[in-house]
């Protein structure tokens, strides 16, 4: 019997939802794919037909949460563009990696389950155009690019600036501080540190009015 | 102990530091907190505390440096040298205050309502402090309300200015209006100074360390530890709401004195929102020209407040500075920031009852037996100096309570003469005193350079003993009459 395309988007989302639940009840480590098979009601054979291991369940969810922070974000930019207010650039910054914190905010305990490949300072540049880092170093490419900088970002620069950025996912993971407000604390200063500093590095003849 | 010009001359910086420095201070002038602001907040208690340490030591050795130096110097080169001076230590101070921001940025707050002690360059950029303090932009603030109030502002508030209207060192105040039509006032926290705060008390305990071996220590300690508490509860901003709403009801229509109502749906620790009120500050106040009855009705107003709350509120208001009051255009005088209002109970408020008489009289002998209990004086030598002083500096401090008729508190000498004596006070090392010690000193050091700034000159007898009679307590003995 041949499976369709949406049958198999319903069955990804059903396994997904089910582990999103389970992860949420007993918590990441204490589920295993067995449990997941058995509560979605499929043999565990099928889940990994699906997903291959635990943790690319936990991508496929962070995925689907930061696409939606994606959206906010624009539709957000959109709806405040045209006031008299000028954005800084690590208030941009600021914005992206804020709006996607938000997103996770269901997910922040086992995060750290993807610190060795989606949210490893190492992850390959080469990934896919559609990976998450790919598709957030291009709208961080987008965001410099209207503060005046030239549009071949250097990849040392956003390599500098994916390893801020993971860095501030692991703080957060852990930050035991009221409401994680030492990470909002955090995010400030790393946005406005890698702002100034790309600021101050431009050449004196197109530093213009562009501020940190 | 003298300081030896040499020795004055050792603490300045490094001479090899001086083309850097004024490289830096040139790069600087065009605004001074540009730079500052891009600095990452130093987040290591070793690094901060250096950088405390340093701080002092530049504020202290260029301000002795120049009094010595001013000694043998003509005028106009004095003259020169002086702003040259105070513009060097201004910016230091406002870049490492920008930088450090929590307890260092108080302690700036708390030097700048000393005119004298600080002068004219210098108040101008520490008062830049209250309002200016580099803001938190708007997407920061979006999630702080977002983590505080469970929304964004602009889903909760019928609008909200994204553009801040003042800064301090704890927040910064954004003008909103409710759903239901009120103007409001948001104060919002920096996230995180709370812990910064408690840090730079720490680092503040360490380098009061070499005074362990002083015989005052332990009151020494006492004080310190009672500011670092009074510090922590600054940054609650729920505590604040509370006494905000207890000494807003202290207050009738007739008073003309006016403290905002707290909205408590829209407040929490982080967050605090109230009515705005209209008017200005002092500066700007004063900019307007205003005529003598205008200045003194406002000076007999912010007293009335002051004893109004300690002896019907029993509680001291210890923020006493220039930007916690608004000159509203009806008349009114508006109090604002309630963080730093400490109670006076128990054992304080029976101590202050047995001190009123030491204070209230303007009879030496009263005035001595008051500092002896207050300071643990005993008739040992080593404290025969310390009591002279201390009775000096309580003259001073009170005479405007007991003086018959009006009290002129812009006499420039005699305000000079309080900063000496307090000076002379700080020289002979002496911290004996209540815990309580520091924030009177503030809150009285506070309010004579303000009404020195008002250029006020009004009769306190009457309204202090107006109001020190919602106390009951029995004066009968030694009550000054305001009639006599």
């Amino acid at each position: 019997m041949r499976i369709t395309t949406e049958a198999k988007a319903a069955m990804r989302l059903k396994i997904v939802e089910t582990a999103k639940l389970l992860f949420a009840e007993r918590g990441f480590e204490q589920t295993t794919t067995r449990d997941i098979a058995q509560a979605a009601e499929i043999a565990t054979g099928t889940l990994f037909n699906y997903f291959p291991t635990k943790e690319a369940i936990v991508q496929e969810l962070v995925d689907e949460a930061l696409r939606a922070a994606e959206v906010r974000l624009s539709e957000q930019t959109s709806s405040s563009a045209g006031t008299d207010l000028e954005v800084s650039l690590d208030e941009e910054l600021f914005a992206i990696v804020a709006a996607g914190l938000r997103a996770l905010k269901p997910l922040r305990t086992y995060l750290s389950a993807l610190w060795q490949t989606v949210f490893s300072p190492l992850a390959s540049a080469t990934d896919d155009s559609d990976s998450f880092r790919a598709r957030h170093l291009e709208c961080v490419s987008s965001v410099l690019v209207r503060h005046g900088f030239s549009a071949d970002v250097a990849p040392n620069v956003l390599q500098l600036y994916w390893t801020l950025y993971t860095g501030v996912l692991v703080f957060w993971t852990s930050d035991k501080s009221p409401k994680q407000e030492d990470t909002l604390a955090l995010l400030d200063q790393s946005m406005r540190m890698f702002a100034g500093w790309l600021i101050a590095e431009r050449p004196p003849s197109r530093r213009k009015k562009s501020s940190a | 102990m003298a300081l030896t010009v040499a020795q004055l001359m050792d603490a300045l910086p490094e001479s090899e530091d001086r083309e850097i420095e004024e490289l830096a201070v040139a790069d600087r002038v065009a605004d001074p907190r540009s730079l500052a602001s891009m600095w990452p907040v130093p987040v290591g208690r070793f690094h901060r505390l250096r950088l405390l340490g340093t701080l002092q030591a530049k504020i202290g050795a260029a301000y002795l440096f120049h009094w010595v130096r001013g000694w043998f110097r003509n005028a106009e080169e004095n003259k020169r040298l002086l702003a040259e001076t105070h513009w060097k230590t201004a910016l230091r101070v406002l870049d490492s205050m920008t930088y450090l921001r929590g307890a260092v940025m108080k302690l700036g707050q708390m030097l700048a309502t000393l005119p004298n002690v600080a002068p004219k360059e210098f108040i101008e950029a520490l008062d830049c402090l209250y309002f200016q303090a580099p803001p938190m932009h708007w997407s920061l603030l979006r999630e702080l309300v977002h983590n505080e109030l469970g929304d964004d502002p602009e889903n909760i508030f019928a609008s909200f200015d994204k553009q801040a209207f003042a800064a301090a060192s704890l927040g910064q105040v954004h003008r909103a209006r409710l759903k239901t039509g009120e103007d409001v006032v948001v104060k919002i926290q920096y996230p995180g100074i709370a812990r910064t705060i408690r840090e730079d008390m720490r680092n503040l305990a360490l380098f009061m360390l070499p005074s362990r071996l002083n015989r005052d220590w332990d009151c020494l300690k006492d004080q310190v530890d009672d500011l670092c508490l009074r510090m922590e509860y600054e940054t609650d901003y729920e505590r604040e709401a509370s006494t905000q709403e207890a000494v807003r009801k202290l207050f009738s229509e007739d008073d003309g004195i006016v403290v905002p109502r707290v909205f408590r749906e829209y407040s929490t620790s982080r967050v605090l929102t109230m009515e705005r009120l209209d008017g200005v500050h002092l500066d700007e106040f004063m900019a307007t020209n205003p005529s003598d009855d205008v200045r003194n009705e406002f000076a007999r107003k912010l007293l009335r407040s002051g004893y109004r709350m300690s002896y019907t509120g029993r509680l001291m208001y210890a923020d006493l500075h220039p930007g916690n009051f608004l000159f509203m255009p009806d008349g009114r005088l508006g109090l604002l920031d309630f963080g730093m209002v400490v109670p006076i109970e128990g054992e304080f408020w029976e101590l202050m009852r047995r001190m009123d008489r030491g204070f209230s009289t303007g009879v030496q002998a009263d005035r001595i037996n008051g500092i002896k209990e207050w300071s643990w004086i005993t008739d040992e030598r080593q404290d025969a100096e310390p009591l002279r002083l201390l009775d000096q500096f309580t003259d001073w401090t009170w005479r405007s309570r007991s003086t018959i008729g009006e009290y002129d508190f812009c006499d420039e000498a005699e305000f000079r003469r309080g900063i000496d004596l307090f000076l002379a006070l700080l020289r002979t090392r002496f911290a004996r005193g209540r815990s309580q010690t520091l924030s009177i000193s503030r809150l009285n050091f506070g309010l004579a350079s303000f009404l020195y700034r008002l250029k006020a000159k009004v009769a306190v007898l009457p309204i202090a003993e107006q109001e020190v009679r919602a106390t009951g307590w029995d004066r009968s003995e030694y009550a000054l009459r305001c009639d006599a």
